[in-house]
């Protein structure tokens, strides 16, 4: 009985964002979901140790090639080698949008 | 208040099941909520629930655990030696409480998948329009049938589970005498946390030959060989822990007898003074209860990697270790797998189809020295024509050799996957 029920449950969920709207909430951005599997090293939206939240997008992404096309030296040039280019653009675009990162971890 | 007992919920379970794959949103009769329930409150539960309420805070969410806090598994092997102590790795579930999470300190029961209840311990019943099931491993009893009890972990510890295991196991080996043999195993993959037995082989060797030198570790591998970071282990059992440690590939458990601590194998009997026996693994027990336990080997959920939704019940969801698809089963990936998870749930609300490309991670720092860390990773990516996530192989690796930078780095990423799974 594998499912196959998106097109249902898109059905239903309309249904239900007409009838009792749940949140303000639309598609998620470009690049949210992406850049969340950085943060068990980075801190939530890149702001713990080794903070990445409000660095410009363009320096990010030019730190992401960098280290996925140079020889590894350390655990994050193996990381950068898992990403398309065009993921690693997308991280660093949604990254560089957020807020500069406070001392805090949240 | 017990609407419905565990045998009603199970009954109703098998009897309904052929109506089970009508999408309950074309029923009138059920109301439609914005309710998603997660039964297990370690790293992928945790990490569930904080990233729903992080991303749309107006959606209910209830966690059922029935422990007060969290020990974390993730530096749990350094508390075994006395490097840090358990407060350094209990963490609780405060930071979800102000975000909104409910906490029901309970045991998950019974699951109707049908009229998507949950039964809890205290009689209690939740309603849910989404299901998470994260409750972790099981242990399958290393002995044969009619020699069940004599195996007993509360004589021979697996500490495999942070808490009262990580203390007993932590109190044995202190008590250990000086020439006294510590016998510990690597159960047969796929086992929680990959290098984590090889990296408790080293924290106990290197306490061995600091506090008790004439003692010896036996490592017992069910594998044919070292499961995770080959060449660091590798070098470590054969010259930083030569003469303490021995280590044996390929060998089978035939029983263990927990009150004499021996235990029988395919290389003979051994008698230890610590034995550290850590069981094979399945599906936490509420996984197979759900009916969702349906993968070849009879002891995970089969997901759609999209979204995590078991193929058995649309609204339910299996994230972290008990779940079939082959990624690494490790605190770091259940943080992982619950974010493409939820995120998927959050798109069902608003009526759009999940995110066809999702990547998965997994970072680690284990200890292998009492100053020196290694480090290990790689990146999952969908693959569309096998509809399951490939290991991107130019991002998998293991750290050139252990330095004391790594070992510093170990303990900024754990505070840092802590707080991003529980606060």
């Amino acid at each position: 009985m594998r499912k196959s029920f998106y097109p249902l449950r898109t059905c239903f969920v309309l249904i239900t964002a007409t009838a009792t709207p749940l949140s303000a909430f639309s598609e998620p951005p470009a690049g949210r979901l992406l850049a969340a599997q950085c943060a068990q090293c980075h801190g939530t939206d890149g702001s713990g140790y080794e903070s990445l939240a409000g660095e410009s997008a363009d320096e990010l992404y030019d730190e992401l090639i960098e280290r996925k096309y140079r020889p590894v030296e350390d655990i994050m040039d193996r990381q950068a080698r898992g990403y398309t280019d065009d993921q690693l653009r997308l991280i660093a675009d949604y990254l560089g949008s957020l807020p500069r990162a406070s001392s805090s971890d949240d | 208040m017990t609407a419905f007992n565990r045998r009603q919920f199970l009954k109703l379970a098998g009897a309904t099941s052929l109506v089970a794959a009508i999408p309950r949103s074309l029923s009138a009769a059920t109301p439609l909520s914005n309710r998603v329930v997660i039964i297990g409150g370690g790293f992928a539960g945790a990490t569930a629930a904080k990233y729903l309420k992080h991303w749309d805070n107006t959606i209910d969410v209830t966690l059922v655990e029935p422990n007060a806090t969290h020990y974390a598994c993730i530096l749990s092997n350094l508390v075994i030696t006395g490097a840090i102590s358990m407060n350094r790795i209990n963490l609780s579930y405060d930071g979800l409480r102000n975000r909104g999470v409910k906490i029901v300190q309970a045991m998950a029961a019974a699951i109707d998948p049908v009229g998507s209840k949950v039964g809890l311990s205290n009689g209690a019943t939740l309603d849910y329009e989404h299901l998470i099931l994260a409750p972790g491993i099981d242990f399958i009893n290393p002995n044969p049938a009619g020699a069940e009890r004599l195996y007993d972990p509360n004589l021979t510890p697996h500490a495999w589970k942070a808490g009262p295991q990580t203390t007993l196991l932590k109190n044995q080996l202190a008590a250990m005498p000086d020439g006294g043999v510590f016998v510990m195993n690597v159960p047969k993959a796929p086992y929680r946390c990959p290098p984590g037995p090889y990296e408790r082989a080293c924290i106990v060797a290197a306490y061995l030959k600091r506090k008790k030198r004439r003692s010896k570790i036996i490592v017992l591998d069910a594998n044919p060989d070292i499961v995770a970071e080959p060449h660091t282990f590798g070098t470590a059992f054969s010259q930083t822990y030569a003469g303490t440690l021995e280590y044996h590939a390929n060998v089978g458990i035939t029983q263990v007898n927990s009150s004499l601590k021996t235990i029988d194998t395919t290389i003979g009997t051994l008698s230890a003074d610590v034995l550290n026996m850590i069981p094979n693994q399945k599906a936490g027990q509420i996984v197979f209860d759900a009916g969702v336990v349906n993968d070849p080997t009879g002891r995970w959920a089969t997901v759609d990697p999209l979204t995590y939704g078991s193929t058995v019940y649309e609204n339910i969801y299996v994230i972290g270790d008990s779940q079939a698809t082959a990624q690494p089963k490790s605190g770091h990936m259940a943080n992982s797998q619950a974010k493409v998870c939820v995120d998927s749930i959050i798109r069902a609300f608003v009526g759009e189809t999940p995110d066809p490309q999702p990547t998965t991670n997994s970072a680690c720092f284990s200890p292998i020295t009492e100053t020196e860390a290694s480090w290990l990773t790689a990146v999952y990516q969908y693959d569309p024509t096998t509809h399951s996530m490939k290991r991107v192989e130019d991002s998998f690796g293991e750290a050139a050799e252990p330095s004391s930078e790594n070992y510093e780095h170990m303990f900024h990423w754990a505070d840092n996957i802590f707080a991003d799974s529980f606060r």
